[in-house]
């Protein structure tokens, strides 16, 4: 057994670390250290940054333009900007649609679509839960009619995450209601500038406008956008959930939160509160230690398989901990609440800076153990696939 | 980075759980914890045949030089079989002590260790002093007589040899004596899961220099590499409980019908269920991180044994629980195994500092 990474692991996480501390966009960094919230531009001027250094396509293979990393590679690539503080990448291009493309579409769409999300020139969205469907995703009710050769797209797909930004959204809508609910989906790709689609936003508890209703009325969408076979839709949104599990865990974000939990508890003589927050860094270990045997598996052979959904529950559960304990440490200041962007500097009240940020966090954290498939359902899979029950 | 074990290691757990289950099985159990010795002399000599008693000692004292990954294993798959043999006070408690010292005889000792002959028990504890270890009130004057009383003694009835930690002047001190030395008085008691544990005092016990096995710094250290290896082991055992508890529910909730149906069938006990494996593969996790700093005598080495104490001693503690609330009424009864594991929980947990003394001491 070792747990050490071998030199060119090391060699490799110092040039991820090089990029950190010379190419990571100055005024991203500069806003996400203060807890100022990003602007699309933002977010743009950071994807496009790593496009320049060639690492846009981190989890890709090398024969679709990617960097064909190790899964310890990859491991230690999301570890270290999670440490660094940098906002997640934007999952929706890069690691949700891309896979399915390259895998399940024909070359035209290979050609049309993966360079664009390589160079960051489109912004995608994923249009999977409906109002009616949230778990229960197979339920979904947007229907697509083909008339010529346009499919007709009706209904509505919600908690949208940023499609006020998205140029696409890649969607599972209902070609076929004839047989069992996992039949006759498919999978379509939008033009968000098509005519028939209305964007609202939804303003979550923290007072942000991350997520948003998208609504389909006689949307026309070219049959080319269609990827693979009409009615398969389900089996490529489940070949895009195996996909995206893995680095769920956020070890490298949490590992960061805790630190500067740490430097601040440290001043309050709180022995609750340290005792508090010693628990989770040693739960945090035993995540981080968790997928490192997972990642051990990978390398050696092995897959994954279900036990990554402890990573899934845990590591959402931790970073729900982290954030509540900034609040806690707020103590008496967890009463005042500017909103997620914080005070402008000249209305700034008393109490300790990490107040609001704490509070924005513990909010929006609120949706980790929801998504991605909720903890619970993440439960039934491990019911399921390790219990075998 | 490579977290899979050996194929050696792979093959000494199979050993050991091949061993279990045909020389140690719960019945078998049960009759020894009813013994009056409350371990088997003959199970003993099956271990000193396996060769597992010699395992942690060093080539040069006549041992296999094994380190704490293997330690782990023997104690992970203890605790799945709830061996109560008191291979934690002879082999890890007093033989750490007594391999890492610069004592002049303590090869004959080992020796007689490694061969079954004999058991040692380490005196580490008093009275009022919670779990420090470092400033006993039992006492050596300069004349080499010592005087004071220790308590939890592990297996202390049926040690021919006993370690005690005491303080000369103001110097940590570790000596080693016949238990049947006159002046030494040994009142022992039953412990919860099944083991016994002695309180000894020593009165006017009348000692000379060659009963010292080392003084001051090295004392210190002594006390702490053997009590954190002991801590690593007994946690060990606790995962290997864990394990168990969740496999032995799940085992059972699929064979016990209710409403006309298996109950694993009941969402609200897979999940519960669920929560156990979970516990019990992240507590594998940090019992892998901890035994690979011990074996590497690393400087971390008591911040990352503290981290899995702390782990175990709640989630252990919690998984038995959920165990013998799944098994219903037969989680309560004396004659399932399940409820036992719940008291092994309890006895690991109190052992060398419990969940809340070593997170606090992580700080």
């Amino acid at each position: 057994m070792d747990i050490n990474f071998t030199k060119e692991d090391i060699a490799f996480r110092d040039e991820v670390r090089e990029w950190l501390a010379n190419d990571y966009p100055k005024h991203v960094k500069e806003k996400t250290d203060n807890g100022i919230a990003l602007t699309r531009q933002d977010m743009v001027d950071y994807h496009k940054a790593l496009s320049k250094k060639g690492w846009m396509g981190y989890n890709w293979p090398e024969e679709h333009g990617g960097t064909g990393w190790s899964s310890t590679q990859l491991y230690i690539f999301n570890k270290e900007f999670g440490l660094a503080g940098c906002p997640p990448l934007l999952a929706f291009g890069v690691s949700m649609v891309a896979p399915v493309i390259w895998t399940f579409g024909n070359e035209e769409q290979k050609k049309k679509f993966l360079p664009d999300i390589l160079n960051f020139d489109t912004w995608w969205c994923q249009g999977y839960s409906e109002p009616g469907s949230g778990s229960d995703l197979a339920s979904l009710k947007t229907k697509a009619v083909l008339e010529g050769d346009h499919y007709i797209v009706n209904g509505a797909k919600t908690w949208t995450t940023l499609a006020q930004n998205a140029d696409w959204i890649f969607c599972l809508v209902r070609t076929d209601n004839s047989g069992i609910k996992q039949e006759g989906i498919s999978f379509l790709l939008i033009d968000m500038k098509t005519p028939g689609i209305e964007v609202k936003p939804i303003i979550t508890i923290d007072g942000e406008h991350e997520v948003n209703s998208v609504f389909f009325t006689d949307v026309k969408v070219p049959v080319e956008n269609l990827v693979g076979e009409e009615g398969k839709g389900w089996t490529y949104a489940k070949f895009l959930l195996a996909h995206e599990r893995f680095g769920i865990a956020g070890v490298g974000a949490s590992m960061r939160q805790l630190n500067r939990l740490k430097g601040i508890i440290s001043k309050l003589d709180n022995s609750e509160l340290q005792k508090k927050v010693n628990e989770l860094e040693v739960a945090l270990s035993a995540i981080e230690i968790t997928e490192l045997r997972l990642l051990s598996a990978l390398e050696n052979g092995g897959h994954p398989g279900a036990e990554s959904s402890i990573l899934k529950i845990k590591g959402t559960e931790m970073q729900q901990n982290l954030s509540e304990l900034f609040v806690e440490a707020a103590g008496e200041y967890a009463l005042m609440y500017p909103g997620p962007h914080g005070y402008e500097s000249n209305d700034k009240p008393a109490g300790p800076e990490y107040a609001a940020e704490g509070l924005s966090g513990f909010l929006n954290l609120r949706k980790t153990s929801i998504y991605g498939g909720s903890n619970e359902i993440q439960k039934n899979i491990l019911s399921k696939f390790v219990l075998g029950v | 980075m490579n977290l899979n074990y050996s194929e050696e290691q792979t093959m000494l757990r199979e050993q050991i759980q091949k061993f279990c289950e045909s020389e140690y099985d719960f019945y078998k159990r049960e009759d020894i914890v009813k013994s009056d010795s409350d371990f088997d002399p003959n199970v003993w000599k099956l271990f000193a045949e396996q060769g597992w008693l010699s395992m942690p000692f060093s080539e040069d004292a006549g041992g296999l030089g094994f380190g704490a990954i293997e330690l782990s294993i023997l104690f992970e798959e203890f605790g799945k079989s709830l061996v109560i043999e008191p291979y934690l006070a002879t082999v890890v408690l007093s033989g750490s002590i007594l391999d890492k010292s610069s004592y002049e005889s303590k090869n004959q000792i080992i020796e007689q260790i490694c061969s079954g002959e004999m058991h040692v028990s380490f005196a580490y504890a008093e009275v009022n002093k919670s779990y420090d270890y470092s400033s006993p009130n039992t006492t050596l004057d300069s004349g080499n007589c010592l005087n004071g009383t220790k308590t939890l003694v592990l297996n202390g009835a049926n040690a021919q040899k006993l370690i005690v930690s005491c303080s000369k002047g103001d110097e940590l001190t570790l000596v080693i004596l016949d238990s049947n030395t006159k002046g030494v008085s040994i009142n022992s008691f039953s412990t919860i899961d099944g083991q016994s544990c002695s309180e000894i005092s020593f009165e006017n016990v009348q000692l000379d220099s060659l009963n010292i096995i080392a003084t001051a710094d090295e004392a210190k250290r002594l006390i702490d590499e053997s009590i954190n290896l002991a801590t690593l082991c007994v946690s060990a055992e606790a995962v290997g409980c864990m394990e168990s508890c969740y496999l032995k529910t799940l085992e059972y909730t699929k064979g016990r019908e209710q409403f006309g149906q298996p109950i694993s069938n009941f969402q609200v006990l897979q999940h519960r269920m669920v929560d156990m494996f979970i516990e019990s593969e992240l507590a594998k996790s940090l019992l892998i991180k901890a035994m690979l700093e011990v074996n590497n005598n690393s400087d971390d080495m008591f911040k990352h044994v503290s981290a899995l104490k702390s782990y175990i001693g709640k989630s252990g503690k919690l998984s038995a629980k959920e165990a013998v609330q799944l098994h219903g009424g037969m989680g309560v009864s004396e004659e399932m195994m399940i409820g036992h594991y719940l008291k092994k929980m309890i006895s690991i947990d109190a052992l060398f500092g419990n969940a809340d003394y070593h997170l606090k001491k992580m700080s």
